[in-house]
This record gives structure tokens, sequence and C-alpha cells, in this order.
């Protein structure tokens, strides 16, 4: 096992609790903690691949801004008993389908030959630069619908959540 | 010049009176009622020159009748034809229907006055008379059946005339539903005959039968299942119990259809298909017999101790009937139409009589009449008249008549049929008479009544002496020289016959023993119910069993109506329960029901709860990407 | 080097974890991390793609960088439904919010 196996397998086994901590923690704040643990693995993976750029993005609008987003939430919409536990047999049809999905996407994985497809060993490294170029070029109509996506968003989610108004 | 082939005319008359009356009677003056009279009068009046049309063709060669008619309905194998053939069976037929009901309509114009329906009274009998008329001139079977149900409907239509009467409503269903049983069988028959000979025509039938076209188990039977019809239809045993029952009608009704004209359309039936019936098997004529004497027999003792006058004079239209069954079943046509002819006219002189005493008295029972002689003299004579008559008695013309048939039954018939036809001449004369000695004669039973009782009027009274008449001529016609006479061939016999003419030669044996039965019994009927019947009520006492047994007419009303409870309203009912529960409950409220539940069943997928329906989307999808994958793979 | 089923893998199994979250939670906010945990499963199949089956062109990164742009728009936007829905309902329990059914 050469070390960047074994890193990736640190990696992976954080990421892999942190998602597991998610849908398994009795408590919603613990969960959230976790899903920032996972997060952050994912940045560490994107790191791996090397895409240091993605892996930045993650963890500015991930890391921070949604689990704020989520914390913040939660904070508003607490009630003292929230079940956590789904109601039978929802859970273990869940269990079944979750379980069913992770099993047919293994198996195509490892059916495939990935070698005829033109996979490597070698992984490139991506250049910031030529990212950004291709972004503002090639990209560039998708780029700016994607910032209105935002600002429509943006402008829903005040319009949803403000207080209703006196009249 | 009007003649034989104009013989449409005849029926024509009346229907358009009746299609007239129906439409616009009520605007007429009278309600119309001299529509009605006049068609029948003229009806009468052209039928004579049609007679005399058929007289002169006679005369020549080889006469075998006149034909007319137009086709309505034709396939290419299929025909339906309104045919009329005109020969002497018609004529005597239409004779007893056009003179005895021109009688009777204008009898009704005085026994119907003020009745609140008076025009459609004529309406529908106009229709009847138009019906009777195209049933006797029929030429082909299916013409016939369509008038036959035709006078059928009339007559419950007439037996129903006052249907604010309960009863009168449930005897017209009990007359149209027996006589159907019987015109069910008419219908296989006719259908049966069809079958072979591919026609419905009289003519072309007799000529298949006569060629052997039909196997005898056939014809017999075919024509087993058209005497059917005329079981019904001429109110023969089993089914004669709707003609008592008939009376519920107005007189003239019970005198026009009930005795002159419509009940003996079974006799005319069967003398007009003699020759199948003489093709056939002997059993189909031994049956006919066989019935025959059973309704002598039945209504000769029930009309002994029957109290309601119209009944009585039913029973006796039944023996009469049977009768002329029982000389149809002894091979002679001749016996059996010329009873027909003079009773057409002694029995509607009977019920038009019944009916004077019954509009002057407003009493039905011999138990609230009696004594009438003095206060209706004439009505007295002319019913006395009819009661000899039918009694049997030298010179009236039932005399004449009813020896024709013990002749035609001493030739043809074993000693058994005999003795019991010499039986109801006796117990006849003895019914006769004790119906007029407690309606005319002794004393008044309920003096209201008889306070009431006047003379009819004229227009009431000059029909009945006319039939009066009538039943006391018409039987001379059994001489040749009467015949003769009247520009006839000859007698009756010489007339009507089925092979042969025959000349009359007088029978003494039976002239003689049948007068002197018919005057012992006249007199052993004055010692029983003159005066205060005291042998008539010992004899009630004495013999309980059996009066009660003809009081009951031998409990075959009750058999009928045991039938009817228990097997086909049983039928009925289980033919409900399964409409109702297997058809209704099961398959239409069932199929609906499965659907409502299989709906509920779907339904339950809409729980509206988000985790539901993302378990749903997971749990397709992974399906489908199992079915790429295997496909792949 | 790593093997792309490593990374493939590994995206599977976030994205098998995130289904069963979705499924099997409750509450809403919970929910909605399920989802984010889905969508970095995917983020990590694309940049696996496009680092090891085309380099030269990026689409799989620039994919994945659109993918978090929706994904945080889509955050904002379904924390907002999720307030409303409480203020509405005084529940935060998906099992509760069922007036649509039959």
């Amino acid at each position: 096992m050469s070390y960047e196996e074994g890193l990736f397998y640190l990696v992976a086994v954080v990421t892999g609790l942190g998602g597991l901590g998610v849908v398994l923690a009795r408590n919603v704040v613990y969960a959230a903690l976790f899903l920032i643990v996972a997060l952050l693995g994912v940045a560490g993976l994107f790191l791996l691949l090397s895409a240091e750029f993605l892996a930045l993005v993650q963890v500015l609008i991930y890391g921070a801004a949604v689990t704020i987003l989520m914390l913040f939430v939660i904070m508003l919409t607490r009630v003292r008993d929230v079940p956590t536990t789904p109601v039978a047999p929802q859970q273990s049809l869940g269990l079944a389908v979750a379980a069913s999905l992770f099993g047919l996407l293994a198996t195509a994985i490892l059916i495939t030959d990935w070698g005829a497809l033109g996979a490597t060993e070698e992984m490139t490294l991506v250049p910031v630069r030529e990212l950004g170029k291709v972004l503002f070029q090639r990209w560039s109509v998708p780029f700016e619908v994607a910032s209105l996506v935002l600002l429509v968003a943006l402008v829903g989610a005040i319009v949803l959540a403000r207080p209703e108004e006196e009249e | 010049m009007v003649g034989m082939e104009h013989a449409w005319v005849l029926p024509a008359l009346p229907f358009g009176a009746f299609v007239v009356l129906l439409l616009v009677g009520r605007y007429l003056p009278r309600r119309g009622d001299f529509l009605a009279v006049g068609a029948m009068v003229a009806a009468a009046v052209l039928f004579s020159l049609m007679l005399a049309d058929l007289v002169q063709a006679l005369g020549e060669e080889g006469f075998q009748g006149v034909t007319s008619g137009i086709d309505w309905l034709k396939f290419d194998t299929f025909r339906v034809r309104l045919g009329f053939f005109f020969d002497n069976l018609t004529a005597v037929m239409l004779a007893v229907v056009t003179y005895v009901g021109s009688l009777i309509f204008i009898y009704s114009m005085g026994y119907m006055q003020g009745d609140p329906r008076y025009g459609w009274f004529f309406a529908a009998m106009s229709l009847f008379a138009a019906s009777m008329m195209t049933l006797v001139l029929a030429d082909n079977l299916l013409l016939l059946y369509g008038a036959w149900e035709a006078v059928g409907f009339c007559s419950y239509l007439l037996i129903g005339f006052w249907h604010e009467r309960r009863s009168a409503a449930e005897a017209a269903k009990k007359a149209f539903i027996t006589t159907r049983i019987g015109d069910v069988g008419f219908l296989i028959g006719i259908v049966l005959l069809w079958r072979e000979a591919g026609t419905f025509d009289l003519r072309e039938i007799f000529q298949l039968a006569s060629e052997g076209g039909y196997s005898s188990e056939y014809l017999t039977l075919a024509v087993l299942m058209l005497f059917a019809g005329a079981v019904g239809k001429s109110a023969q045993f089993p089914l004669h119990v709707w003609l008592p029952d008939a009376m519920e009608g107005p007189t003239p009704v019970s005198a026009l259809i009930h005795a002159a004209t419509m009940v003996v359309a079974g006799v005319y039936m069967v003398a007009r298909t003699m020759p199948l019936f003489e093709a056939a098997d002997p059993v189909a004529l031994q049956v006919v017999t066989a019935l025959g004497l059973a309704t002598v027999m039945l209504s000769a003792t029930v009309a002994l101790v029957v109290k309601d006058v119209k009944r009585v004079i039913a029973y006796s239209t039944i023996n009469s009937l049977g009768l002329m069954m029982v000389a149809l079943g002894s091979r002679s046509v001749t016996a059996a139409m010329f009873y027909l002819f003079v009773h057409g006219f002694f029995k509607a002189l009977l019920f038009l009589a019944a009916g004077n005493v019954l509009h002057a008295t407003d009493r039905g029972a011999v138990d609230e009449l009696g004594g009438l002689r003095a206060k209706m003299p004439l009505t007295a004579l002319a019913f006395g008249v009819g009661t000899l008559a039918m009694a049997g008695l030298f010179p009236f013309s039932g005399f004449w008549a009813k020896d024709e048939i013990l002749v035609a039954a001493r030739e043809d018939q074993g000693v058994a049929v005999n003795v019991v036809l010499w039986v109801s001449v006796a117990l006849t004369a003895l019914y006769m008479a004790r119906l007029y000695i407690l309606t005319f004669l002794g004393r008044p039973r309920d003096p209201h009544a008889y306070e009431h009782a006047h003379e009819a009027s004229l227009v009431m009274l000059a029909p009945v002496l006319l039939l009066a008449l009538g039943a006391v001529v018409t039987g001379f016609w059994a001489f040749d020289q009467v015949g003769e006479a009247l520009a006839l061939p000859g007698g009756v016999g010489k007339f009507i016959y089925l092979h042969e003419p025959h000349s009359f030669e007088m029978p003494v044996a039976e002239a003689a023993g049948s007068s002197a039965l018919v005057v012992a019994s006249l007199l052993l009927a004055g010692f029983i119910w003159s005066g205060e019947a005291r042998p008539a009520q010992l004899m009630a006492q004495r013999l309980r069993p059996l009066y009660q047994l003809l009081w009951n007419k031998y409990y075959m009303d009750d058999l009928y109506q045991w039938i009817v409870n228990r097997i086909v309203l049983a039928t009925g009912a289980m033919v409900a329960w399964f409409d109702r529960v297997v058809v209704n409950d099961t398959g239409v409220d069932g199929s609906a029901g499965l659907t409502a539940l299989w709906g509920w069943i779907m339904r339950q997928v809409q729980t509206g709860k988000m985790p539901n329906y993302a378990l749903a989307i997971a749990g397709g999808a992974v399906v489908i990407g199992a079915v790429v994958l295997v496909a792949r793979m | 080097m790593i093997p792309i089923q490593h990374f493939l893998l590994l995206g599977a199994l976030l994205f098998s974890l995130g289904v069963y979250g979705v499924l099997s939670r409750r509450n809403v906010v919970l929910i909605l991390m399920a989802v984010e945990l889905m969508l970095q499963g995917v983020n990590i199949n694309l940049v696996a793609f496009a680092v090891y089956l085309s380099p030269q062109e990026f689409r799989g990164l620039i994919f994945a960088l659109f993918v978090i742009t929706v994904a945080a728009a889509e955050v904002g936007l379904a924390l907002a439904i999720a307030l409303r829905l409480f203020r509405n309902r005084a529940t935060a329990n998906v099992d509760e919010v069922d007036t649509l059914r039959w």
C-alpha cells in the first residue's frame, strides 16, 4: 500500500464516519456537527484528487455558510421532543433500499473496465489558471445563470422566511 | 255489384267506426253510437248480397270459395298476407256475426244508455266485430291468429268495461291469461304446420297434408296444439274457468262475445281445419271428444246450483260448446255448425232477456228474483222460448240441432259417449227449467226488486223478440225444402258438410227419445223448484257433500289459485331472489364495490407523507438501475 | 496511485448513506443534511471522472462547481421553507405534514 492509498483510507474513514453520524445521531445538533466533519472530509478528498480550487470552495461554502445556516434553523425550529427514530416499516425499508442501491452502484463500479475507458493511475494536476479561463470563457453563460439562480434563491428565501406583516 | 271478392269490406266497416269513435267520438251527437250500429247493419246488408252471390256461384261446377286480399310483407320465402276467403262455412259464421251482432248493437243503445263511457263501449264493440269478421274470413293461419288475439283483447277490454269494480278487473285478467295459455299451444301448432309447408295459407297446408307431406306423429302433434287454442277460447275443460267470471261485463258483451261469436271461434277453427284433423291420427279427434264430454258434464252439473242468472246462462254456453266439440269429434261438421248457427240466436236471446231483467230490477241472483212473469210478460215469453230452445224441445231450433249431434254421435262414437250425451240432455232441460222457474215464476223473493220491475223499452224489447223468432224458425233449416225455398242448395246438410252433402232424414229414435227425456226433465224441474222449492232444499241438505262439490265448481278455481300461489309465484320469488341477490347485489353492486375497494386499496399510497413518497422514488430508481445493470451484463 | 474505483466506491457509499438518511429521518433539517451528503457523493464522482478520464477538459470540475453553487441556493430556500413550515404547523416533523393525503 502506497502512502497515497493510506492517506486516502484515512480521509475516507473520517468522511464515512461523519456521514454515519449524520444519519444516525439522535441529537440534531450532533448530526449537524457530524455533517461538518463529513464536508471537511470531502474537501480533503478533493485535495487528494488534486482539485485544490474545488477543495477551497467546498470548505468556504459548505463548511462555513451552509452549516451555519443549518444550525440557525435548527435553533429556530427547536421542538422539545422530536422523534428521530422513524416509524417502522419505513426504517427497515429505507435501509433495504439504501443497501440495495449501494450494492447496485458497487457492482456497476467493480464490473466496469476502467482501463478501457482511458483511466490511468496517473492523476494530473488541475491548474487553477486554466480552470478560471475555461469557466469564464467557455462556460460563461452557465456561470451567469448560476448567479441568477443564487439571486432568485436569495429573494425567495427572504420572502418565505420573513415574518407575517401586521396590517 | 257487391260480390264475395269484396269480403274485405265487411270487417272494414266496423273498423272504420272504431277509428272514428276513438278519435272524435266524444264530439259527435249521441257519442256516435249510430256510426257503430250503422256499420253493423250495413255489414249485415252487404253480407246478404254476398250470400246471394255465393248461392249463385254454388250452382256452378267445382266451386271452392273465393279468395281476395293483398300481401303485407314479403321476404324471400316468408309471406304475410291479408287474405280473405269466402265459402259456405264462412257464410254461416258471418250470418251469425252480422245478423245477431246488429240486433245486439241496437239493444245496447237502450241497455248502456246513461253510462259515462257510452262512446267507448261502442268503439270497443266495433273493434271486436271487425276482428271477429277478420278471423272468420282469414285464409291463412297467421291472419287468423292475429284476429284471434285481437278478439281476445277486445274481450278483455269489454269484460273489464266497468273496471272500477275490482271483480270486473280480475275477471278480465283471468279471461285473458287463461285463453293465453291455450293461445301458446295454438301458435306452436301454427309454427309446426308452417315449418313443413313453408306457408301459412290454409289451402296449401291442406294440400300438403293430403299428399302426406307431414308425418303422422308430427301432424297429430300440430293438430293437438291447434286444438289447445280452441280449448282456451271455447272454454273447454280445463280452461273453462274464465267464462263464468266473464259475466262481470255488460250483458250485451256477454251476449255477443261470450255466447254467439267469440267463444265459438274455437269451434269454427276446428271445423275449418277438419281436413288436418282427419289426416292425423284418430287420437286427435278422440281428445277433442273426450274434452268436449268432460266440458259438457262439468257445466251441466254445476249449473244446477248456480244462483246468478247470467252465470247459469254462461254454464249453459259452456255446455253447448262442449256439445259442439263432441260433434266435431264425431266428424260431423254439419251438426256442429248447425248447432253453432241456432245457438247464436237462442243464446243471445237468453242473455238479452236476462239483461232486461237486470236492467229493470237491478238484481242478478235468483235469490232475489221470482214471479217476474207478471211484471215483464214479453220478456218472460221470450226467455221461455230461449229456455225451451236450449233444452231442445220440439219444435224449437235447439231440438233439431241437438238431435243432429246425437245422430252423429250414434254413428261415430261408442256407447259411453252416447250415454253421457243423453244424460247431458236431461241435465240441460233440468237446469234451464230451474232458471226459468226461479226467475219468472213463483213468488217474488225481494219485494223491493219486484216493485221496480217493468217491461223493457222498445229498443231493448224488439231485438229480444226478433231473436226469439229466430230461435223458433232457424231450426227448420234442417229441411231441404226450407233451404231450397231460400234459394240455397238445400237444408243445412247440403250447405255445410265435410265430404258429402246429405239430406235430412228425421231421426225417429233420437227425436222420440230426446223429446221424452226433455219433457220428463222439465216436469221434474217443476216438481223440484216451483213454489217453495222444498224438494230442492231437502236435496241440498241430504246430499251436502255433493252440493258443496258443485257449489265450488269442482274446486277447479281453487286448484288454479293454488298453482298460481305455490308454483307460479314461488318461481317468481326465486327468480326475483336471483335477480336481487345474484344480479344486483353481487353483479352490479358487487363489481362496483370491488372497484371501490380497489380504489381504497390504491388510495393508501397517497399518505401525504413525504418520506413515503421518497421511499417510493428511491425504490423505483433502484429497480430501474438493477434492470439496466442486468441487461448490460 | 489510487485506483479510480476507490473514489467511486466512496462516492457511492456517501450517496447511499444520504439516501438512507432521507428515508429514515423525521426532522426536516436532518433530511436536508442527508441531501447534502448525497450531493457530496455526487461531487466526488464527478471530480474523480474529470481527473481520471478526461484531464484535458475540466468538465467534471466545472460541473461539480455548479453543483455546489446550486446546492447552496437550494439549501437556503429549503431552510426558508422549513422555517415557514415550523411557523405554520409548530412542528418540524415531516410525518405530521400529511394534509395532502386522500
